[in-house]
């Protein structure tokens, strides 16, 4: 077998190859091996075909094919739209509100009125994303009714009817201090008494009725914009309308809430449990106090959320053994919990509070009626018997009323249930998120309605941020098709939501919001994308290469040479 | 004679226990031959069928319900079952078999449903839900250990909505029931084993026992009246070696007694100072419950009827010579019934109960009813291709024939050839299979469903056999195990219209088998890769090598011409040369 070094050595001095003279020239030269022949240049050339050849397949078919068929499948994601909406480039939530003005006046009288309000209205607020418009109602019976110029120069048509936050009607009077202003409980229309001569002059640009409206509307709202203010400075991105600077014990406050509410769902389970350490109280007016107690507050809250509801007894309810027991205190003349101490209260691994089955998260509200000999029961600081558990629920300890009886009783009737379920909806109330203010509880649902908005489209925003970093992070996950659909939906819906604030129709982005944000969770949340994740490349060239090795020693054994050869033909080396 | 009847009486007494009250519990226990003993837990709560779709759970455990809801499951049925009940020296099983089930976990309940594909979808919720429920791996309940039995169950309460119920049965007979599944079956019970009854269940003395089965059942019953209640039953019933349940938890290994206290057969030609061939006791042990169930009964549970028959929640069956003393602070009932075989008690609410029975040499003993049937169930064959089932069933009765129904469920890897089957009846040529349901299985798919319903006449004993091939598993299809084998569930055969029917039924189980599968060597995959890559790069390697290379006359050969040899040769000749000078 020759080398390509011993056929360049051989080739450069020898002449003819098979003429039997030269062979005997050699003898003398070398020793008295015989050289072998020179090699045709059409047989170098096929050999270089040939290796070549065998290259080109390997790099151009086989590794191309070896790998397709063995890598995992990435779909592909707009990453950079996805990283967009994390850093709120694409969508800068605004919140336009109408308010109607209904005004018993001349038409020209009450536009001027609505002018110099709204002017009033933009000085007072900081908040450039949150501002109230203006709108004035058709009089009942005003001719050409399509018709009014509002001030900021749109038409209120009839379908933005639905979307006004508040009614503001004026009520002319005669009596009382003027002027006054009433909001009413269950509606949203704030009543604004007035006489006449309240009424600005066309000539004048401010007038106190303007201004007191003004600035009842502004403080009607001030919670709503702090909320709003306060979500937009912790959302991070979304570096839009931060001119409204939160004092730091708002912040504080407004964080407190936000902890303690719940996640939004479209269904939340409720469930009651009565806890007794004992075999007393064994059974409760449960429905009935549910019905009187609980339903109208639900059946408020059924436009943003439903509800299901469940009860359930469960006796012989022990405190955990890691607990501090109660302690008798003589001042109060009842056993106390200490503060630091309710947190171990419910007793996890023993009472049975397991989420309810069905999408949606359990709020737990959970009745404890103690022994009889450690009753009254109450919290040491400041005497309280209920409390709430941010984002899990509420309890309250129902000491039994007649506590000169010597037994508890055996039977909680729907009075003795009262003081509980008003507790419970207030404990409901705080962990949905509704804010303190204002009084009316429609405006306080609207209010809710945009806040839960805001809220779901920055956390759907920022999931399909966090996504598109799991994406980059980890090249070896696979990604199937659905989580693509899933962020083209959810950006979407994200864009909807978007116009929908935009357009102040609040209902409807929350109903984006939400579509939105499911759509994000379930392409995060993606099962298939966890599986590989401990399988590794290296684990793949590790078993396929008992055939790898073999197979690439010879050919790159070969192709070394060849290339060696080719360099030696090029640059001849000079023989010793 | 008397006390046979006076069990039977027995039996129907505990059997209509409970009718309207909301939560009922008694225990029944029972000295049996070789010191063992039956302790049967029985508990009931009832809850309005109105409350219960309304979620207001009062003695239903809300966890339980909201899952049956969510399933849609009217009526449930889960037993957990550990050991095998001895019927040769124990007798009759309690519940007549009806509130047991076959070794490991069984499942089975009517689901409402539209059709066939929602009903297994509902299914596959409510296993998956009770999986998690009693920590056991009922999620492993697939299609291919789901059956639809036609003849062998029938709903137990009153159903309104009956062609819409499909009943679904499961079997898991390779799971071991442990303590994590007692737990959660105590949460459900109102008293939570903190009063009552259920203060006595241990995990360390139930898993411990003989055998031991625990079975909850949940069934809608309806009054004339249309009011309709939904009724749950926990029961667990267990057989106690009392020997074994006294020794103390700490120094658990038994220890042969001194050779003093030994009775030593004294006819035996070799008995001596040092030899002793002893005797069987012939004493009845003595014991009391603190001592038997490793705890004390703490008192009644008092939610259970202050007056009646239903306050009265500890039974023990024994001869009415057995002295039973009462030990207890607190104030109790006691009464006698069925021939005074059976007293009952009171308990005390809030202070501590126990029954202490000293040790008493007995001169009457209780006759214990024999079962209606015998069956035990084997493998025969050999090989690892093929085998055969052979089921000997045994009708110990002298005068009355018995119809049964005889069910098979097995898994999809065990094929049977159906017309190997083969039923005879000793001493007799007829065909005892009067009717035969089968479902062939689909390789990974679903199991094997067979129904037989079978004749066996009096005093008889009925063999069934047949061949079946096993098939081969792929790969990935082996649990880590594999060669342990694979659990094969046990046979129910349920008798047809038995004599003292209670609407339950009558059940009796066979053991469950272990299958060997021919179990592949698992590094077999990677062998595989290496071989064919070692092969397919020696083929490349000639291939390329011929292609390649150039062909010279051997005497051709440069010295030294290329190679790690020829680098090494030519390093050797230099060194040669060197040396040489």
């Amino acid at each position: 077998m020759s080398t390509p070094e011993g056929v360049d050595a051989s080739s450069a001095p020898v002449t003819s190859s098979d003429g039997p003279g030269s062979s005997s020239t050699r003898h003398g030269a070398a020793t008295s091996r015989r050289q072998p022949p020179p090699e045709p240049k059409d047989s170098l050339w096929l050999r270089r075909a040939v290796i070549l050849s065998f290259w080109l397949v390997v790099v151009v078919l086989g590794l191309p094919v070896w790998w397709k068929t063995t890598a995992i499948y990435r779909a592909e994601l707009p990453l950079q739209t996805m990283t967009d909406w994390a850093d709120g480039k694409i969508c800068k939530p605004v919140f336009p509100l109408r308010i109607a003005v209904e005004a018993p006046i001349a038409q020209q009288d009450a536009q001027h009125l609505v002018r110099t309000t709204q002017h009033a209205l933009d000085d007072l607020n900081d908040f450039s994303a949150h501002h109230l418009r203006l709108m004035l109602l058709d009089p009942p019976l005003a001719p050409n009714a399509s018709q009014q110029v509002v001030p900021d120069g749109s038409i209120l048509e009839e379908n933005d009817k639905e979307n006004i936050a508040l009614l503001v009607r004026l009520v002319s009077v005669e009596t009382g201090t003027t002027p006054r202003s009433r909001l009413q409980p269950y509606s949203p229309t704030l009543d604004v008494y007035y006489t006449a001569n309240q009424l600005p002059s066309p000539s004048s640009t401010g007038s106190p009725l303007a201004t007191f409206i003004a600035h009842e509307l502004h403080k009607i709202f001030a919670e709503e914009q702090a909320r709003l203010a306060y979500l937009l400075s912790t959302t991070s991105g979304a570096r839009t309308a931060k001119s409204k600077s939160l004092s730091a014990e708002t912040a504080a406050e407004l964080e407190r809430q936000s902890t303690r509410a719940l996640k939004y769902a479209p269904t939340y389970h409720l469930t009651f449990s009565l806890f007794s350490p004992t075999y007393l109280p064994s059974a409760w007016e449960i429905e009935e106090a549910l019905q009187d107690y609980l339903s109208p507050l639900l059946d408020s809250f059924r436009s943003i959320s439903n509800f299901t509801v469940d009860t359930q007894v469960q006796l012989y309810s022990t405190f955990s053994p890691s607990m501090r027991q109660p302690e008798y205190d003589d001042v109060l003349k009842a056993w106390t919990l200490r503060k630091e101490d309710l947190s171990g209260f419910i007793n996890a691994a023993e009472w049975p509070l397991s989420p309810s089955i069905g999408a949606g998260p359990t709020v737990n509200f959970a009745l404890y009626v103690p022994d009889q000999a450690q009753s009254p029961l109450l919290v040491k600081e400041n005497g309280g018997n209920s409390w709430l558990v941010p984002q899990w629920g509420g309890i309250f300890i129902l000491n039994p009323a007649d506590a000169h009886e010597d037994s508890t009783p055996s039977f909680l009737a729907k009075d003795a249930l009262a003081p509980a379920m008003h507790a419970f909806s207030d404990q409901l109330v705080s962990l949905l998120g509704l804010p303190q203010s204002p009084a009316s509880l429609p405006l306080r649902l609207s209010t809710l309605t945009r806040v839960r908005a805001a809220s779901l489209l920055f956390s759907a925003s920022s999931t399909l941020g966090a996504l598109a970093r799991l994406y980059r992070a980890l090249p070896s996950i696979p990604v199937p098709d659905m989580v693509a659909q899933s962020v083209d939906l959810t950006a979407a819906h994200l864009q909807h939501a978007c116009d929908s604030l935009r357009e102040g129709r609040f209902q409807g982005a929350l109903e984006h919001a939400r579509i939105a944000e499911g759509e994000a969770e379930k392409a995060f949340f993606e099962r298939s994308m966890v599986g590989q994740v401990y399988f590794p490349d290296e684990h793949k060239v590790a078993v396929y290469l008992p055939l790898l090795g073999p197979v690439a020693v010879p050919l790159i054994m070969a192709g070394l040479k060849e290339l060696k050869s080719m360099t030696g033909s090029i640059f001849p080396k000079r023989s010793p | 004679m008397p006390s046979f009847l006076s069990l039977l009486l027995l039996s129907i007494i505990l059997a209509t226990v409970s009718a309207g009250s909301d939560y009922t519990e008694r225990l029944l226990l029972r000295p049996l031959p070789q010191s063992a003993l039956l302790a049967s837990f029985n508990f009931r709560s009832n809850d309005s069928q109105l409350s219960f779709e309304e979620q207001n759970f009062r003695y239903f455990p809300r966890s339980l319900g909201q899952i049956l809801q969510h399933a849609h499951t009217k009526e449930l049925h889960l037993r957990f079952s550990l050991g095998r009940w001895d019927a040769e020296s124990w007798g009759q099983r309690p519940w007549n078999g009806a509130r047991e089930g076959g070794t490991g976990v069984e499942l089975w309940a009517w689901v409402e449903a539209d059709d066939e594909d929602e009903a297994f979808s509902r299914w596959l919720t409510l296993t998956n839900a009770l999986s998690g429920l009693f920590c056991a791996s009922l999620n492993f309940i697939d299609a291919t250990k789901t059956i639809r039995p036609v003849m062998s169950f029938q709903p137990e309460g009153d159903h309104s909505n009956a062609p819409n119920l499909h009943l679904l049965h499961g079997t898991l007979p390779h799971e071991v029931v442990c303590t994590e599944n007692l737990t959660p079956f105590l949460k459900l019970l109102p008293c939570k084993g903190k009063a009552g009854i259920s203060s006595l269940l241990d995990g360390h003395k139930l898993f411990d026992a003989s055998w031991q089965t625990m079975s909850i059942d949940v069934r809608p019953t309806c009054g004339i009246d249309g009011h309709c209640t939904l009724e749950m039953e926990q029961s667990v019933d267990m057989v106690l070696d009392i020997d074994r349940s006294k020794r103390p938890r700490d120094n658990p290994i038994p220890r042969p007694l001194p050779i003093e206290e030994i009775k030593c057969d004294t006819s035996k030609g070799y008995n001596a100072g040092d030899t002793c061939y002893p005797l069987d006791k012939s004493s009845e042990p003595s014991w009391n419950l603190t001592e038997v169930f490793g705890r004390s009964l703490k008192g009644a549970c008092p939610l259970t009827d202050q007056e009646g028959e239903n306050a009265e929640t500890v039974c023990i069956n024994t001869p009415p010579e057995r002295t039973v003393d009462v030990n207890t602070t607190g104030s109790y009932i006691e009464s006698r019934a069925v021939g005074d075989t059976l007293r009952c008690y009171k308990l005390p609410t809030g202070h501590d109960f126990d029954l202490n029975l000293p040790s008493q040499q007995m001169t009457t003993g209780l006759v214990l009813p024999s079962p209606p049937l015998s069956a035990a169930r084997s493998i025969n064959g050999h090989g690892q291709e093929r085998g055969s089932i052979q089921t000997v069933i045994t009708n110990p009765s002298p005068t009355s024939a018995v119809e049964f129904v005889y069910l098979e469920s097995l898994p999809w890897f065990m094929k049977p050839y159906l017309h190997t089957l083969r039923a005879r009846i000793s001493a007799s040529p007829e065909n005892p299979v009067l009717e035969t349901y089968y479902r062939p299985a689909v390789d990974r798919l679903r199991g094997t469903h067979l129904e037989l319903r079978m004749r066996i006449p009096a005093a008889s004993t009925l063999t069934l056999s047949y061949d079946f091939e096993k098939a081969i598993l792929r790969y990935t299809e082996y649990p880590p195990d594999a060669n342990r084998g694979f659990d094969v569930a046990p046979a129910v055969i349920s008798l047809i219209d038995p004599a003292a029917s209670d609407g339950r039924g009558q059940y009796v189980r066979t053991t469950s088998l272990l299958l060997p599968l021919p179990t592949p060597d698992f590094s077999m995959p990677y062998n595989v890769i290496i071989l064919t890559s070692t092969v397919m790069a020696l083929g490349f390697g000639n291939i390329f090598n011929l292609l390649v290379r150039r062909f010279v006359g051997a005497e051709e050969v440069v010295a030294g011409g290329g190679g790690l040899g020829a680098l090494v040769r030519g390093k050797i000749d230099r060194l040669k040369g060197l040396l040489g000078k």
